[in-house]
This record gives structure tokens, C-alpha cells and sequence, in this order.
């Protein structure tokens, strides 16, 4: 079956959007609203159709990969980019858990969003947003992949902003779409260095097709020309970074994923925690052999990925709501799966998204089906003693629990420490790294024990007559939850270095492996069970930190802000972008009423002028048959005179 | 003493400068068409005036075209003539400066 077409795969969520997106008009009139059995059936299809093809072509998929071009796009003289697929190792490991992932949460969703108004709406934009992210996986140029990654950004912004009746959602939704925006800048400014590169140096058109890219860089490399196109290489290699920042939520562009939680639960899962923030370590990977041979890059790369982490996973620390502290918690993780990027472990970081992905959305949907145990209680000062209430939400909650701190055995575990293994064998910077990242994991450790304390142990501390709603979420949703948590335990088996499995370092090999290898890392070789100890000790000390420093849980007040300091700390960047927002208003104020006003008078000058030419002009064409006549006699005359006096000559 | 071409043509010009005049300067429009008559037919003495200083034989063409103009002014005249009652009828003046537009 290697010849379904790969087209299949996005075409499926795309059907289903439109479909449901029909279906969303067509009730959008009636009282009742569309059946939800209808809808969620054809919610959770399409993405798991999407997900069977993606398994059927994984299956006989050849080593090089399944390439596939639909039609021609663009075909200008300097640039060529097609409509074409690329399915290899790792757009297959990325599409396998965007679409089963995806369609868990969907299955999810269905009971998630009973009742809500916008049912049908909800899973079409879900759709949408799967089509999106396929596409942006899947293509074989940045072009198509920017399609994709604009896809994605529309779609997170028509989901957070789900619950528009809320004036704060629809700000959240704005600020997700126009910090992602500047990022986007940085994309296209990546893309129009290559293409400059691409006409200058290589005389090639299609320069942003990852295979041409890929030839044209070798060639440099062989060639010797490296060093010459190495400043505007670089310039492309930050330019593109700049865009992940923007979309994996890394310093300074990192604020919006925070109030992005003001989207539905199954939202925050599936696109701030498994699908699209990581496209920008995907699209890392994509371009390893481009940032293998941009070393100033990739330290800044490790350099901003090390500041996240640490920043992220302390603001964690501060956050009552039990939405934030996982938000914090991605941008933390996210933080780890670049610092492994910066140090050219492009596989490291890969394997951390994909277990990233598992735990982090079993955490997620956990968090939701406490949400909807307790009608929309987000505060964790308010909960407590869910345990025994809840055992199967509070059992998922406690395997990915197990997962993200790296307790021994879990799918966090095996990736979080094969990336602090790369970062300590980097290079001289090495240790400083791997100190962050020890000291980082302590911190998540903290922070999950001190999140799982407040929320499943202890006493209820919420209002009685809310006590007895409390009831177990149904099998819908707790289905995709043990799925996932599944996930959590067993995906790091697939590259368990101790143990001697690397099934996902082989299977990666042929894309980033050969980037890796252009870096040169230190041949210091350390016992990986010391790496395997340290780990484990990391997270078993912010275990124990964590349950005497929060034994008292504080009173809760009305707003789940934190305050003081601790404020400070967390929206430092909230605040930082302020300034930048302050400081464009007065630019624009200046531009309004000085640079404005100049434009406007030239625009006056210039329409007066022509005015009272025009109306000279018009004076002479009036409607008075003698004044015509003697007008035109009178320029006869003149032009008579003309040829007289120049002798004929004009 | 045979005439002599020069004064034909200053007649011719003189009667072109009139019939300008007139067409310009008067308002009533029967007059203003007269005007181009009397323009139209100074040019044509001009014509028969140039064809009469050539040879006999090339002359003809001269005093030919006149004819032609003669026959084609007296169709215009019909025509404008027409036209002028039809304005007069419906408007009541022959004042061609109160007719500034083309609506009736």
C-alpha cells in the first residue's frame, strides 16, 4: 500500500472542517443545535482517518522517504516552490502523534464540550488547526511549511478566543495571534535571505525546498565557500529562530502561551502542549544541516532555550491556577527541547517533544477532567482531596506527574535526561548547561509535587454544597487520558540508551544525523547511570522540598494572579513587551501627528495645484458656441504665427 | 490693365475677416450662420483667385472645388437652417448664447 498518496493525509481533517464548519452555519440558526452525536462522530473520523493513512504509509515507508509534488505554486524567475509533500523519518514520527494525539482529544473534546453553543464550531476549527499542522509537518519547502505555520497560528487564535463572549478571552486570543505575528517576521525574513542566497550564490529557484537546501549547503560546505556566505547564512539562521521563538514560546516572545489558557482545556492540550508550540523545534530539526553550520546561532539557540527553561519553571512555582502552572511547565520543557537543539542533538530534542507530547497532554485533559469534575474551578486553592474522588483522572494526573519530573522508568525520564547528558559532552560550556538543567528539573519536580499536593491530596477546601457535584469525568474523555498516560510510561522505551534500545536515534539518523556529526562535541565520555542518578536524585529532592515547603496551602483570594514579587517574576516579559509597546505608541503618535500632517500638506499642495490648474484649463472649455469659435481661430492664428516666425521649422 | 491676383486675395480676406466677425460678435443666430457663409464663400474667391494665376489646362481643379463647396455649404446651410428652427420652436429665442448645453 506505499502507493496512497500522501495528499490523503491532510485531506481529511480538511474535509471535516468543511463539513462541520456546514453544519456549524446551517444550526447556527435553530435553537436546539446541531446533534452532538453526529458531530462528534465526524470530529473524531477525520482525524483518525488522517491517523490510519499516516500509519499505513509508515509502514512501508523506504528509508530515503516518500516524496510527492501535487502542482506547481510559485514560478517566478528567482523562486520556484511547489505544492509538495515530504514524508521521511521525521515528519512521520511528528505526523504520528500531531493525528493520534490529535485525535484523542478530539474523542476528548466530544465530552469536554458537552452543551456548550458552539459544539460543532469547536471541532471545526479542531479540524482546521490538525489540517494546519499536517500541512506545516508534512511540506517539503518553508514556503508551504509557513503556510502551515500561519495555519496553525490562525487556528490557536480562533480556538483561545473560543469563549468570545469573554472580553479577557478574546484579548488572550489577540495577544497569541500578534506576538506570534512578530515572530512570523523573523520567518519571512529567514525565507527572503535564502531566496537573496539562492539567486546570488547558488542559482537556484527553488533554494526553499528542503532537499535543494540541503544539496546547496553541502556543495558550500565541499566547495569551500562557507565562510563567505556564513554572514547571511546567519543572518537566515536568527531570522529563523526568531520565528521559533515566536511559535514555541521562548524568550523574549513567550507571554502569550500563559493567557492562552483562556482557550477550552482540550485547546491548551492539543496546541500548547503537544501539536504547535513545538513546531519551532520542528522546523530546528528540519533545518539541522543549516544550523550545524551556524555555531554563533546555536549558542544563542542553547543560551535562550537554558534562560526559558529556568524562567518558565520558576514562574511555575508562583501560579494558582492549575492551567498556568502547566503553561508555565510547557514553556519550561520547551526551553529543554532547544537547549538539546543548541547543542546539536537534534534527536534528543525531537524524542522530548514526542514524549513531551504524551505526558504533557495527559496532563492537560487530567487538568481539564478536574475542571469539569469541579464545574470551571480553576484554582488550586479551592481544591484538594480529589484523590479519592476522582481516582482515574487523579491516576493519569499521577503517572504523567511520574513522567515530566524523570521519575526512573517514565517516558520523561529517558528524553529529559538524554538531553542533559548532550548538554553536559557539548563542549566547555557543557557543565554550566547541564547545571541549569539539573537545577530546572529540580524546580518542574517542585512545582508538579506542589500542583498534585494541592489539587488530589489533603482536605477539600472548595465550598460544601460544590462538594457533592464532584463526579468522575465520563468514558469519552477518560479514555484518550489513559491512552495517554499510557504514553507517558511507555513512549521512552524507544530510546533507552542503558537499556540499549535507540529504535528513535536510528530512525532519525537519516534526516538529522548527519548534521549532528558536523558538530564536534567533546570526546569526554561520562558513565550515563551517573547521568541516570543525578537525574533521579533531582527530581526525588524537589519531591521532598516540595512537601514540606507546601504542607500549608495559603487561603485562596479572588484572583488567581500572583502577587507582589512574585508578579514581578512572572510577568517580567509581560512588562518588558510593554516598554516595546509604549515605545512603538509614542513612534506612532510622532508618526501620526508629525510625519501625517507633513504627508497630508504635500497631498494638499499637490491636489491645489492640479485644482487650479484644472479649473484654468476648464475655463476654456466652456459651453458658448462664438467664445469656441473665437478660441479656436485665436490658437490657429497662434499656431500660424508659430510657423511663420520659425520659419517652418517646428 | 488685368487684375491682379494680390487684390483678389485681400478682397477674399477681407470678406473672411467680416464673415468671422460676424459669426463671432453677433448673438442672433441666423446671423452667426450667415457669418460662415460669407467665410466659406471668401474662401472659395480665394481658391478661384489662386486657380486663375496658373495655366489654363491646371486651372480647372481651381475652379472646380469651389462648386463642390458651393453644392456642400448649401446642403449644411438646409441642415443648420433646420436645426435652428427646431432650437426656436422649442426654446422661442435665436439668442445662440443661451444655449449652453446639449439637453433640449
Amino acid at each position: 500500500m506505499t502507493n496512497l498518496p500522501l495528499w490523503f493525509i491532510p485531506l481529511f481533517p480538511l474535509i471535516g472542517t468543511i463539513l462541520l464548519g456546514i453544519i456549524a452555519v446551517a444550526s447556527s440558526g435553530s435553537k436546539k443545535g446541531p446533534s452532538e452525536g453526529l458531530v462528534g462522530a465526524l470530529a473524531v473520523l477525520f482525524p483518525a482517518l488522517a491517523f490510519a493513512s499516516v500509519v499505513v504509509l509508515s509502514l512501508n515507508m523506504p528509508e530515503e522517504g516518500i516524496r510527492s509534488v501535487l502542482c506547481n505554486w510559485i514560478d517566478l524567475s528567482f523562486l520556484n516552490v511547489n505544492f509538495g509533500f515530504l514524508f521521511d523519518n521525521l515528519s512521520r514520527i511528528m505526523l504520528l502523534f500531531v493525528t493520534g494525539i490529535g485525535s484523542l482529544i478530539a474523542l476528548y473534546s466530544i465530552g469536554y464540550m458537552h452543551g456548550d453553543r458552539g459544539f460543532a464550531r469547536f471541532f471545526s476549527y479542531i479540524n482546521l488547526f490538525l489540517f494546519s499542522m499536517i500541512v506545516l509537518v508534512l511540506s517539503d519547502n518553508l514556503m508551504l511549511t509557513f503556510f502551515g505555520w500561519e495555519g496553525v497560528g490562525l487556528c490557536s487564535y480562533l480556538l483561545i478566543g473560543f469563549w468570545n463572549h469573554d472580553k479577557d478571552n478574546c484579548k488572550a486570543a489577540n495577544k497569541a495571534f500578534i506576538v506570534n505575528r512578530v515572530g512570523d517576521i523573523g520567518f519571512l525574513m529567514g525565507m527572503l535571505i535564502l531566496i537573496f542566497l539562492g539567486l546570488n550564490v547558488a542559482q537556484s529557484n527553488s533554494i526553499l525546498q528542503y532537499d535543494s537546501l540541503l544539496s546547496f549547503l553541502k556543495a558550500a560546505i565541499a566547495g569551500g565557500q562557507i565562510a563567505i556566505i556564513m554572514p547571511a547564512l546567519t543572518a537566515a539562521g536568527i531570522c529563523f529562530f526568531v520565528g521559533c521563538t515566536g511559535k514555541s514560546a521562548q524568550i523574549p516572545l513567550l507571554t502569550w502561551l500563559p493567557d492562552a489558557m483562556a482557550g477550552p482545556t482540550p485547546v491548551s492540550a492539543l496546541i500548547h502542549a503537544a501539536t504547535m508550540v513545538t513546531s519551532g523545534v520542528y522546523l530546528l530539526a528540519r533545518l539541522s544541516t543549516m544550523f550545524a553550520a551556524l555555531p554563533v546561532v546555536l549558542d544563542i539557540i542553547t543560551i535562550v532555550g537554558a534562560l526559558t527553561a529556568f524562567w518558565a519553571a520558576v514562574s511555575g512555582l508562583f501560579q494558582n491556577d492549575i492551567k498556568k502552572v502547566l503553561a508555565y511547565s510547557t514553556i519550561s520543557q520547551l526551553g529543554y527541547m532547544f537547549m538539546a537543539a543548541g547543542v546539536a542533538a537534534f534527536d534528543a530534542s525531537i524524542f522530548h517533544v514526542f514524549t513531551h507530547a504524551f505526558f504533557k497532554a495527559a496532563l492537560f485533559l487530567g487538568a481539564g477532567a478536574v475542571i469539569h469534575a469541579l464545574a470551571g474551578e480553576q484554582d488550586m486553592r479551592k481544591m484538594g482531596g480529589l484523590a479519592k474522588k476522582v481516582p482515574v483522572t487523579a491516576g493519569v494526573m499521577l503517572l504523567a506527574f511520574a513522567a515530566i519530573i524523570g521519575i526512573p522508568g517514565f517516558a520523561g525520564f529517558w528524553s529529559k535526561d538524554l538531553i542533559l547528558e548532550k548538554l553536559y559532552m557539548s563542549g566547555p560550556m557543557g557543565p554550566a548547561f547541564y547545571a541549569v538543567g539539573l537545577l530546572t528539573a529540580v524546580i518542574t519536580a517542585v512545582y508538579m509535587t506542589r500542583l498534585i499536593i494541592m489539587t488530589f491530596f489533603g482536605e477539600y477546601r472548595g465550598s460544601k454544597e460544590s462538594e457533592a457535584h464532584i463526579h468522575e469525568a465520563p468514558a469519552c474523555m477518560l479514555i484518550p487520558m489513559v491512552i495517554l498516560a499510557a504514553g507517558a510510561v511507555g513512549t521512552g522505551y524507544l530510546w533507552a540508551e542503558s537499556l540499549g534500545l535507540n529504535t528513535f536515534e536510528h530512525a532519525l539518523a537519516p534526516v538529522v544525523g548527519e548534521a549532528q556529526n558536523a558538530v564536534a562535541h567533546s570526546a569526554a565520555h561520562v558513565n550515563p547511570m551517573m547521568f541516570a542518578a543525578l537525574g533521579t536524585l533531582a527530581a526525588l529532592v524537589g519531591i521532598v522540598i516540595a512537601y514540606f515547603a507546601f504542607k500549608k496551602v495559603p487561603t485562596a483570594t479572588k484572583s488567581t494572579r500572583p502577587e507582589g514579587g512574585k508578579a514581578t517574576w512572572t510577568f517580567l516579559f509581560d512588562i518588558i513587551h510593554g516598554w516595546f509597546i509604549g515605545l512603538t505608541n509614542v513612534i506612532a503618535w510622532i508618526v501620526d501627528n508629525c510625519v501625517d500632517k507633513l504627508v497630508q500638506f504635500a497631498q494638499w499642495l499637490v491636489a491645489n495645484i492640479t485644482l487650479i490648474l484644472g479649473d484654468g484649463a476648464a475655463s476654456f472649455q466652456v459651453r458658448k458656441v462664438r467664445l469656441q469659435l473665437a478660441l479656436s481661430i485665436a490658437g490657429v492664428a497662434a499656431l500660424v504665427l508659430v510657423v511663420l516666425l520659425t520659419g517652418g521649422l517646428i | 490693365m488685368e487684375l491682379q491676383a494680390m487684390y483678389i486675395q485681400i478682397l477674399a480676406l477681407v470678406l473672411f475677416t467680416i464673415g468671422l466677425v460676424v459669426a463671432i460678435a453677433r448673438r442672433n443666430i441666423f446671423f452667426v450662420l450667415m457669418g460662415v457663409e460669407l467665410a466659406l464663400n471668401a474662401v472659395n474667391l480665394s481658391m478661384v483667385g489662386f486657380a486663375k494665376t496658373l495655366p489654363a489646362e491646371l486651372s480647372a481643379a481651381g475652379q472646380i472645388v469651389p462648386l463642390f463647396t458651393i453644392a456642400v455649404a448649401a446642403a449644411e446651410a438646409c441642415v443648420g437652417l433646420a436645426l435652428v428652427i427646431l432650437i426656436f420652436r422649442n426654446r422661442e429665442s435665436v439668442d445662440s448664447d443661451s444655449f449652453t448645453n446639449m439637453k433640449g
